[in-house]
């Protein structure tokens, strides 16, 4: 197998998968969070939640890397807890994709649970179901098309990150020289065979992951019926 | 002996205590909006009511106050001995555990889950086996076990409504609550759906509050009526009675108050169809391909009918039922006559100037003038019948 070839897609599927998790173990809780809450700080905090979509991607990797870096508070935790560094290191490139990414689920997740008709929650209570019961078995899965569309809209968009990735991992090759990364060095030293087979691999990996969960939702192209 | 049995049907009514243990005890307020405060106290044995009223007459609001779904401004109101609130004493009782079967306009029946889960969904916990009986049973008293892997998605309005009468029913609740669940069908599956509610709240001897601003919906549904305008009780007695018994604009949308009967085809040859009406007489029906032993759904307006306190001859109309006038409601230069003939009770829409001239009042013999085109033919039995042929077994010849 040929590193330079296949090392930096691995790499980008390892760090999108990552992300994605992490993207859905946060914006699940916070997009139901944001669709029920009255409270009157709701705006000015989803604003936050989806600000790396308006932000440059290296703005936000500069905020990432005074937060995460040796000298940041979160940094500086990481490192006293685990004696380890997220810095350029490829979970580094894994937090920095998901921060971009994190709009990309919450947005669509938020809208699928606005969606759901109160009443169809009542009427569950009414047959004897508890809270937990009522999000588990009503809630969730009506809101699943949703979260399965934002899921991959995501790692679509963490396969993709450049910007942020580049300032808070940096630009190792093996360790954090992700499928975009490695693009672009390639291309730096004229090596448009490599660019070109990455780029190609990288976009049929993209168009395939969007296949599939069309497929399984039929949400993000309105193929259905 | 017809005017017996309806005086012991009115004295139930006065108070549905007599008639056995109360189940619900509710009295409840909620102010609504400017001009809507809804104020009602209610106690309800086994047996149907109809809460009967105008668009905005508060009847939803005290449904959902009853089932929880609003909070009421004081009050109180006890289920089966236990409390579902208590305003003053600050006790609300969660949803899950009111014991309330509720049936919805739009049925919210869960669109992930197919029939049969979704009939399932009251009966978690307890044993698996009982459960799947107890769902097997309710689905045959709805009519639906022919629908139970389809989702609710690709079934009709009347299916759908079914579905929902079998969902709530499953958990055995102490009271049924039905939110004009009937409003947005037509005669056809109404008919079929008013007998299923009728047949399964008899066979599971739970009360009913049945929400409805359809006064033929009324009578065929209800043994009781409360009647509520601008959130109060205006009325409380036999659907007739009650009908009778208010305002005429807001007696229904339409002009006229239309009787509603439950008929059985007699003869279907000789170019005339007759019909009998339940309990009572029988009346020539517009032509139409009927057959003999058919059951119908028979309405005629009140405006429709002509009253004559002497003999008639040499009349068009070929109905010409005689019955006797059980009392006489006046409202202005108006009245309603209530007419029974047999069991069957009629409204007679007349102007307040025949009353005196024909010297109507209660015990008097009349004649009814009905014209067969004016029995209009609501619903016809061949739609109960076929509503229910998906549940013959496709005979699959061997291959």
């Amino acid at each position: 197998m040929n590193d330079a070839l296949y090392g930096p897609l691995w790499l980008s599927l390892r760090v999108s998968a990552a992300a994605t998790l992490l993207v859905i173990a946060a914006g699940a809780p916070l997009s139901f969070w944001a669709a029920r809450t009255r409270m009157r700080a709701r705006g000015l905090i989803t604003g936050l939640l989806i600000s790396p979509i308006v932000l440059p991607p290296t703005v936000l990797g500069i905020a990432l890397l005074s937060i995460l870096g040796r000298r940041g508070p979160l940094g500086m935790v990481l490192e006293r807890l685990f004696g380890a560094t997220v810095v350029f290191h490829w979970t580094g490139a894994a937090i920095a994709a998901a921060c971009a990414a994190f709009p990309m689920f919450f947005l669509p997740a938020k809208g699928a649970f606005e969606g759901i008709d109160p009443a169809l929650e009542d009427a569950a209570r009414l047959l004897g179901r508890g809270e937990r019961s009522v999000f588990f078995d009503v809630t969730l899965p009506l809101a699943r098309r949703g979260l399965a569309a934002g899921a991959a809209l995501a790692f679509l968009r963490a396969l993709g990150d450049f910007g942020t990735t580049l300032m808070v991992a940096g630009d190792i090759p093996g360790r954090t020289r992700t499928a975009p990364l490695a693009i672009y060095a390639a291309w730096e030293r004229r090596d448009l065979a490599t660019a070109t087979w990455l780029a190609c691999a990288t976009s049929v990996l993209a168009i395939a992951v969007l296949l599939v969960v069309e497929r399984s939702t039929s949400t993000l192209l309105g193929s259905r019926r | 002996m017809s005017g017996l049995g309806v005086e012991s049907r009115l004295e139930r009514c006065a108070d549905p205590a007599a008639s056995g243990r109360v189940v619900l005890d509710a009295s409840l307020t909620k102010h609504v909006h400017e001009g809507l405060t809804v104020d009602v106290a209610l106690r309800v044995g086994v047996e149907r009511v109809v809460v009967f009223g105008p668009s905005g007459a508060g009847k939803t609001t005290f449904l959902r106050l009853i089932a929880g779904l609003e909070r009421p401004d004081s009050g109180r109101a006890r289920l089966a001995g236990r409390v579902l609130c208590d305003v003053e004493a600050g006790l609300h009782a969660p949803l899950r555990s009111r014991g309330i079967g509720m049936i919805f306009q739009d049925d919210l029946l869960f669109p992930h889950l197919d029939v049969a889960a979704n009939i399932a969904f009251g009966l978690r916990g307890g044993p698996r086996a009982a459960a799947r009986e107890r769902a097997r049973e309710v689905a045959a008293l709805c009519g639906v076990e022919a629908l139970l892997r389809r989702r609710p998605a690709s079934l009709s309005g009347g299916e759908r409504q079914r579905v929902g009468l079998a969902r709530a029913l499953a958990p055995r609740p102490a009271l049924l609550l039905c939110d004009e669940p009937f409003a947005a069908l037509d005669w056809e599956s109404r008919h079929v759906l008013i007998h299923r509610l009728r047949a399964a709240q008899e066979r599971e001897r739970v009360p009913l509050l049945h929400v409805t601003h359809d006064p033929a919906e009324a009578v065929l549904v209800g043994e009781r009526l409360l009647r509520l305008d601008a959130g109060r009780v205006v009325a409380d007695a036999a659907p007739l009675d009650a009908l009778a018994a208010g305002r005429r604009p807001s007696l229904s949308h339409e002009h006229a108050f239309m009787n509603v009967f439950e008929a059985t085809v007699e003869t279907d040859a000789g170019g005339a169809f007759v019909a009998r009406l339940a309990g009572g007489p029988t009346l020539h029906v517009p032509k139409a391909d009927l057959r003999r032993g058919e059951a119908l759904l028979v309405g005629v307006e009140s405006d429709d009918i002509v009253l004559a306190a002497g003999p008639v001859a040499g009349l068009s109309a070929r109905n010409l039922p005689t019955g006797r006038v059980e009392r006489v409601v006046a409202r202005g230069d108006e009245a309603e006559v209530i007419v029974t003939t047999g069991a069957a009770r009629w409204i007679v829409s007349v102007v307040a100037a025949a009353v005196e001239s024909l010297g109507l009042r209660a015990g008097v013999e009349v004649t009814m003038i009905v014209k067969a085109r004016s029995c209009r033919i609501l619903s016809r039995e061949q739609t109960a019948a076929s509503s229910n042929a998906g549940a013959m077994p496709h005979r699959q010849s061997p291959s």
